[in-house]
């Protein structure tokens, strides 16, 4: 292929080379022609004459290889053409003629015929030779030079893609290692001098951010397998001793009822990933409507009321709160706050406030909910968004260590952002999810 | 198995078609209801199974979504254009609220997400089989309680009990349900249209507030606990 392309840009150069030769040797050979003719014009008649008898010995010969000199009925005076060109007109402007001489092959001549002032002819010839010649030397110069261009051409050709086939070769063996699962192997790239290293460069970065992805989601399988297995093994360990102590049936009973108990915590975290997963996924608004969050503050009150006051907390709506329309998914935004409020009361201790509220910005609508529960410290408050993040304080408290997630999950999917500070007085924590305010119409 | 476990006799030999692929699910499935006193029709695949539901055989049907070949939903709405109306519920791996709005729309009278315990579907089930109940009763009477629906009050064998709206609106749920079991997250869905509510254990605190005051001291419980499963209005014989 390359060779082939090799050969065509030769084949070219050699044709361009050949054309402007020969146009520049038609038109040197016209003005000499007429340069001549021109100065042999202005001689006498006799002279002329004189001059073409004898331009067999003259210098003229190198220039001009044929001349003739004819009278008005084209029959020849003096000159070695012989007889009247055919088709020549005596125009002053140059023919390419074929002459046929009395013995030998026919040849080819530039003519050029002028009319005198005495009514004579004189015609003047150039052979083509000096064309052929140089056409000549120019086939055997391309000949002579083609063989080595080509081979060194074929030998640069083959050096440099070996090179970069070697270059290839390396990178596939590097793309097989990565595949076998050596997911810190990296393509060689230097310094990205060229384009392929340039690319090698753009994989590797690519590498970087997919090995950074699954180290986090590596992570995050390590603390599900860790939160799970918890529960199982104490739904285990109670399933043994139940088997190898005592049988009677009540306490058999109880603890069956534990170790269900125990796996719905298990279902209940994989349920809430499933649920994060689902909606981290959907990017889908069609289930958007406005929702009055003053009106979801209400119900999410008026269910998690009677469990506050039971476990000896206060919960309370402020009675203040802005309508707070917003544009969003009712089910989703119960879900959001019923989490906020559920984790509010889980973490605040007995004789604690929760409270809620919504606020109508400039610029956003306020959804919060402040407790005097044990605060989270300004340097975990971005953690405890993550998944499965539990301040070392929190270990104790039951629950999938995913509500938060699943707050940040649906605030997101809603342009909402989440702020976490401290309550008022340094005490507790103040959760505010800001939304953006819905566009009328 | 406890009395818990045991059908009320007119739910007894009554007929659910199952179209369920997985095996083992099916297995235990058929398992659980079988030994419940139903009478269980299993097909693998959505074709058999609307074949089983035209011959009309089936008195409630449980159909899972993901087929092989095909959407549970599209039988289900097959089956719906031939004018079977047997009660379904719809089981699924999909939780979002789109699915089951979809599945709901599709002819489904129930969703059911996996994983799920058997006591859920079971309660479930026989709430689709006692359907449909009179909705236009202004008054309702179980035992001894009554129910003016409009004058939103209740009374006990003559006592007015008073009650909190949401109190109201679930003790009204209980009654229209007599003797019939029903799960937390059943009276979470209907009651208070929620479903993804963290702490389940939340029902069970409104359920006492109401107990506390339909139960006085003394008085035969009406509401009463049924031990993994949820609660029940109990009906004197």
């Amino acid at each position: 292929m390359a060779l082939a392309a090799m050969a065509g840009v030769m084949l070219m150069q050699f044709g361009l080379v050949y054309a402007q030769m020969e146009a520049v040797e038609s038109r040197r050979s016209t003005e000499l022609l007429q340069g001549e003719a021109e100065l042999l014009a202005q001689m006498s008649p006799e002279h002329l004459e004189y001059v073409i008898r004898r331009r067999a010995t003259d210098d003229l010969r190198l220039i001009i290889n044929s001349a003739g000199l004819f009278d008005a009925g084209h029959a020849l005076i003096a000159g070695d053409l012989h007889t009247w060109p055919r088709g020549l007109k005596a125009d002053g402007k140059p023919h390419n003629i074929e002459i046929y001489p009395e013995e030998g092959a026919p040849y080819p001549l530039r003519l050029l015929a002028v009319t005198l002032p005495d009514h004579t002819i004189l015609v003047l010839g150039r052979s083509f030779h000096m064309l052929a010649e140089q056409k000549f030397m120019l086939r055997h110069a391309m000949l002579v030079a083609a063989v080595p261009t080509f081979l060194f051409a074929l030998f640069l050709g083959v050096a440099l893609s070996h090179r970069a086939l070697s270059r290839v070769k390396e990178m596939h063996e590097a793309i097989d290692r990565i595949m076998a699962g050596d997911i810190h192997e990296r393509l060689p790239a230097n310094r990205e001098r060229d384009d392929l290293e340039r690319l090698a460069g753009s994989v590797n970065r690519m590498l970087d951010r997919l090995e950074h992805l699954m180290d986090g989601m590596r992570a995050v399988g390590n603390d599900i397998a860790h939160d799970l297995r918890t529960p199982l093994s104490r739904v285990r360990a109670k399933l043994e001793r139940a088997q190898s102590g005592e049988r009677n049936p009540e306490q058999l009973e109880a603890a069956i009822g534990r170790a269900v108990d125990d796996l719905d915590q298990c279902l209940g975290i994989i349920t809430a990933l499933l649920r994060i997963a689902e909606i981290e996924n959907s990017r889908r608004m069609a289930g958007f409507a406005q929702v009055k969050l003053r009106e979801l503050m209400d119900d999410v009150f008026d269910l998690y009321e009677p469990i506050a006051e039971m476990e000896d907390k206060k919960l309370e709506a402020l009675p203040s709160a802005a309508e707070g329309p917003v544009w969003g998914d009712r089910h989703l935004l119960i879900e959001l706050l019923a989490n906020l409020v559920d984790n509010a009361i889980k973490f605040t201790p007995e004789g604690g406030h929760i409270v809620l509220d919504v606020q109508q910005k400039d610029d956003a609508v306020l959804l919060i909910v402040t407790d005097t529960g044990t605060g989270i410290a300004p340097e975990e408050r971005q953690n405890v968004l993550s998944r499965f993040y539990r301040s070392d304080k929190s270990r104790h408290v039951p629950g999938s260590g995913l509500g938060l997630s699943l707050v940040c999950a649906i605030a997101h999917l809603h342009d909402a952002s989440v702020q976490i500070e401290s309550g008022p007085d340094g005490r507790g924590t103040c959760f505010s999810i800001a939304f953006p305010v819905p566009v009328l119409g | 198995m406890s009395e818990d476990d045991t059908l009320p006799p007119f739910l007894e030999g009554r007929t659910v078609l199952l179209i369920e692929d997985d095996g083992r699910i099916a297995e235990e499935i058929v398992g659980e209801l079988t030994g419940r006193g139903f009478n269980v029709h299993h097909e693998e695949t959505g074709n058999a199974g609307l074949d089983a539901a035209v011959k009309g055989e089936a008195d409630v049907m449980v159909v899972d979504r993901l087929l092989p070949g095909c959407d549970g939903l599209s039988v289900i709405e097959a089956m719906r254009q031939q004018g079977i109306r047997v009660p379904v519920l719809v089981l699924s791996a999909l939780s979002a609220v789109d699915d089951r709005v979809m599945g709901l729309k599709a002819g489904g009278d129930d969703y059911l997400t996996k994983p799920f315990a058997m006591e859920e579907l079971v309660a479930r089930i026989e709430a689709l089989l006692r359907r449909p109940d009179d909705t236009r009763n202004t008054k309702l009477r179980t035992g001894p309680l009554e129910m003016d629906l409009i004058e939103r009050r209740v009374w006990r064998d003559g006592r007015e009990i008073d009650l909190l709206p949401r109190e109201f609106r679930l003790l009204e749920y209980l009654m229209r349900r007599p003797g019939q079991v029903l799960t937390r997250s059943m009276l979470l869905e209907d009651v208070w249209q929620y479903r993804f509510i963290p702490r389940t254990n939340l029902v069970d605190v409104h359920i006492g507030k109401l107990r506390r005051k339909v139960d006085a001291p003394g008085e035969e419980p009406l509401i009463q606990s049924i031990r993994g499963t949820g609660f029940q209005l109990r009906v004197s014989d």
